[in-house]
């Protein structure tokens, strides 16, 4: 590969010790044409977004990655191309026969080299597809290009590092299950003081309805989220457990493999079965919530149990919940998974109307939404400066509603990649910032129950 | 060579065209949808999805939500086409007395036709430059486009510019069009008229039909089964009601190569 991709990539071995077989350079055009005529016979999507685009642009002013990069090929239909313009000189009449004239081209190394260099920088947000009239998803033509890669044996290291952290832990971070119920005493011990009253955090707890799967980060980093999730799930009286198996609502499988996916909803459907519940409860993750809800039916066969984001659960609840207004100006970033992806635009805003004086938008917002840059799993250090250039249409946006107390970033990836952006940006210290559910927690009245 | 093209060449790029276009969406509709690609807020009912893939398709929603000028030009430029396209179908079997059907005199409605002609041309010829122009101009557009781009946009320049010098210009024998037509629908040979813009546009469009199934052409019937799959209802949870599964097992859909250890 001549060019030096921007990320570190995982060792041969490693990856080989994943059970991903690993193609050596030479061969891997040729392998990857193998792959990319079996998925076009197994995914409609990729025969027809490869085959609709008219080349019309509308989608370059639509993508944060290029108005943020500048970069030809992060304009939406160029990162298409890289593969169109294989798919074309090897699987169409057109291309073959008339290829340049056609925009068919030759697979080889370097091609393949800028495959890994652009696909990751696209953050799957599909804002592209909401634009196109033909509705051609790019994050789909990324998500298949990451999954033929990973086939090769090309993965990035914080991916494939995730992926056996999940392995061996049941998360993305590492945390094993001692530390796990160490942090949820500490959080349970902190609740106490601030309530007065005894709220659980249970893990592993048997003959649970309800599987809250939080994300990993919140129990360390973003530990006003499972507050949040925890106060609502006791003022509710739900009988609510943590399964140590997938502590993890992040699925970076649907980042870049489909079988490591596949196993993650794997896991999930275990562990609901193993500890009894009936409704599953994902927690604040973006994509994680995607892979939950549109391809654990599809993948792992049908579930038996209920299966809500926390918003969506939040929401259902929202009358039995005692809430108090607090007093700020909240703005609310919608995570592209959510609005675009996930159907989960109208809950948060109902939710924050309730909890705080005043909510102010963004524009755009909703299904219109920007993505912060960090999403689709690249939020590895060495993709830091091209992630701040990612995140810039993000900056603007925020910049643009003034005046605000608190930003609702109510996703992961959002919680980690927006602090950096303003900061990057000069906009940091200004207001406070967090999930959704962190603000349900501080606005819950506990003693009065 | 003129029996050729008079004759044959109609047929093949007629069968080319429908067969082309068949079998194109028949191999997209033979691969099946593993997993659902909807993009919300999405239609709950059928209705509501087919009210949404009819704004796309009548208003292109989805651009004018973009780049205003890109989609005014296509927009005229679609529409243009499907008017001229209406016109050519009326006004050749009627001989321009199609409007009489709906009152009035054979005059006025040769001369309403000749109007709509006209204006419909001119739109779509504007439009056409416009969207050339656009493609020319736009930095990443400019570097996006291949020779077929500017292919798809010349040929359909060359037929409308054909087609408007007769209309304004040279004019048309319209009787011997008709009955040349009709000889081609029911399989009558009569002799193609021999006026060369009449054969020049006539086999531009030849081409076109010839064309269009290998091209991104295919748009038109790329966006009903794009915005299908797009629209499709999401996932419920759990799905009907279904028997308790036995723990980890999986129908599945399978995208590895086995032996995977994860």
């Amino acid at each position: 590969m001549k060019d030096k991709p921007p990320m570190y990539v995982a060792k041969q071995a490693d990856v080989e010790a994943l059970g991903f077989s690993f193609t050596p350079e030479a061969l891997q055009p040729g392998r990857a044409l193998e792959k990319i005529g079996r998925l076009r016979k197994k995914m409609r999507s990729l025969m027809v977004m490869l085959e609709t685009c008219t080349k019309c642009g509308n989608c370059a002013k639509q993508c944060h990655s290029f108005l943020g990069t500048e970069d030809y090929y992060n304009f939406p239909a160029a990162r298409a191309e890289l593969f169109r313009r294989i798919y074309k000189r090897y699987f169409t009449l057109s291309g073959k026969i008339f290829g340049r004239f056609a925009g068919a081209e030759d697979f080889n190394e370097e091609t393949l080299g800028k495959w890994l260099t652009y696909y990751y920088q696209c953050n799957e947000c599909r804002r592209c597809a909401r634009f196109c009239p033909f509705g051609i998803d790019t994050a789909e033509i990324t998500i298949i290009a990451r999954h033929i890669l990973s086939e090769l044996g090309i993965i990035p290291k914080f991916l494939y590092s995730s992926a056996v952290n999940m392995a061996k832990t049941g998360n993305n971070m590492g945390i094993p299950k001692a530390a796990v119920i160490d942090s949820a005493e500490f959080m349970e011990d902190e609740m106490r003081e601030e309530t007065g009253v005894d709220i659980r955090i249970p893990v592993d707890k048997p003959n649970s309805d309800v599987l809250y799967i939080p994300s990993s980060a919140d129990f360390f980093t973003n530990v006003d989220t499972m507050l949040g999730a925890a106060k609502m799930f006791y003022v509710l009286g739900t009988n609510w457990t943590i399964p140590s198996s997938v502590l993890e609502a992040a699925n970076f499988g649907f980042l870049f493999d489909f079988n490591v996916m596949k196993e993650h909803n794997r896991r999930l459907k275990v562990a609901a079965a193993e500890l009894g519940a009936s409704l599953v409860v994902q927690g604040e993750c973006g994509h994680g919530w995607r892979a939950a809800k549109m391809y654990t039916n599809a993948l792992n066969g049908p579930v038996p149990f209920r299966l809500l984001h926390i918003h969506e659960f939040c929401d259902e609840n929202l009358a039995k919940l005692p809430l108090k207004k607090l007093t700020m100006r909240a703005a609310l970033h919608d995570p592209c998974n959510y609005a675009r992806t996930g159907g989960i635009i109208e809950q948060p805003r109902r939710i924050l109307r309730v909890c705080v004086t005043e909510l102010v938008e963004m524009t755009p917002n909703r299904e219109d939404t920007f993505c912060c840059g960090g999403g689709s799993g690249i939020l590895m250090d060495e993709m830091l400066d091209i992630r701040m250039k990612l995140g810039k249409k993000k900056a603007e946006q925020i910049k643009a509603v003034g005046d605000i107390d608190y930003l609702v970033i109510p996703c992961s990836i959002c919680k980690a990649q927006i602090p950096a952006v303003l900061k990057h940006y000069g906009l940091d210290n200004k207001f406070e910032m967090g999930g959704l559910m962190d603000i349900v927690g501080k606005s819950l009245d506990i003693k009065k129950t | 060579m003129l029996f050729f093209i008079g004759q044959v060449l109609p047929y093949i790029a007629a069968a080319v065209f429908l067969v082309g276009t068949c079998l194109r969406v028949a191999g997209w509709l033979r691969v099946p949808v593993p997993f659902p690609l909807t993009l919300f807020p999405a239609a709950s009912t059928n209705a509501g999805r087919v009210l949404a893939i009819s704004r796309e398709i009548l208003f292109f929603d989805s651009l004018r939500r973009g780049e205003k000028w890109l989609w005014l030009w296509s927009w005229l430029m679609h529409i243009a086409l499907v008017m001229v396209i209406v016109g050519h179908i009326a006004g050749i079997y009627y001989l321009a007395k199609q409007f009489t059907l709906v009152g009035f005199s054979a005059e006025a409605s040769a001369s309403l036709s000749a109007w709509l002609g006209t204006i419909f041309g001119a739109v779509f010829f504007v439009s056409l430059l416009a969207l050339f122009y656009r493609r020319m101009t736009i930095p990443e557009v400019k570097r996006l486009s291949d020779p077929a781009d500017y292919f798809d946009l010349g040929l359909l320049l060359a037929i409308v510019v054909t087609g408007m010098y007769m209309r304004l210009v040279s004019g048309a024998d319209l009787p011997a069009v008709r009955a040349y037509i009709a000889g081609l629908f029911t399989l009558h040979p009569v002799p193609i008229p021999q006026d060369w813009l009449f054969i020049s546009h006539f086999t531009l469009v030849n081409i076109l039909l010839l064309y269009f199934p290998f091209s991104k052409l295919i748009h038109l019937a790329g966006i009903f089964v794009n915005q299908a799959m797009i629209t499709q209802p999401p996932p419920v949870y759990p799905p009907r009601r279904v028997n308790p599964t036995p723990a980890g097992s999986s129908r599945s859909v399978s995208f590895g190569e086995g032996g995977r250890r994860l």
